[in-house]
């Protein structure tokens, strides 16, 4: 069972991570890309790290359990930092939709 | 873990880093550039972390977590330099 459980996350988190690649490939401007790259991409190494953890030893689950955390403290605070530097900059939207309310 | 699972796993990440290399220079703006950036290391610790899964030993996730650690830091200093010139104000 377990290494179903770890090939499946395995699986998971790599479809999961093309997307995020695929979406910061083909989005048109850098607001729209940081929706792939922070949400999409920290979920796809999330799962990755799960597959590592259900199958590991202690050591391996402590470190697991300590990157995800870090990770999601820290890769929200990243991409705002780099929607916030954009918007300073006066980086343009290329979105069709795009609406700027500043 | 299945070996062809993990071969199949580590030649796709290889293949998704090699599309963000191509993709750093050919990007429009600087902040799309530190996105990359911080995406490559992401992918990075991804693939450290298929390895430490499949070897059963814990030191490609030491690895795994300094890059966590030193890319979140060096994402903030290039934001920062990119909004006001200067790293920390």
């Amino acid at each position: 069972m377990t290494p179903i459980l770890a090939d499946a996350l395995v699986v998971l988190g790599l479809a999961i991570l093309t997307v995020g690649a695929y979406g910061v490939v083909r989005m048109p401007d850098v607001y729209t890309q940081l929706h792939a790259a922070s949400k999409a991409a920290f979920l796809g190494v999330a799962a990755l790290l799960m597959s590592a953890a259900v199958r590991g030893d202690g050591a391996i689950i402590a470190r697991a359990v300590l990157i995800i955390a870090l990770l999601t403290v820290t890769t929200p605070v990243a991409a705002h930092a780099i929607g916030r530097a954009a918007r300073r900059r006066g980086e343009p939207m290329r979105s069709p939709a795009a609406i700027d309310e500043t | 873990m299945s070996s062809v699972i993990f071969y199949a796993g580590i030649v796709w990440l290889a293949l998704l880093l090699g599309v963000m290399v191509v993709r750093l220079p050919r990007a429009g703006t600087t902040a799309q550039r530190i996105l990359v950036l911080d995406l490559l290391t992401l992918i990075l610790i991804g693939l450290l972390a298929l390895t430490a899964g499949e070897d059963q030993r814990s030191y490609a996730l030491d690895a795994a977590l300094a890059l966590a650690l030193l890319s979140f830091i060096a994402t903030l200093a290039a934001c920062r330099y990119h909004e006001n010139r200067r790293p920390f104000t």
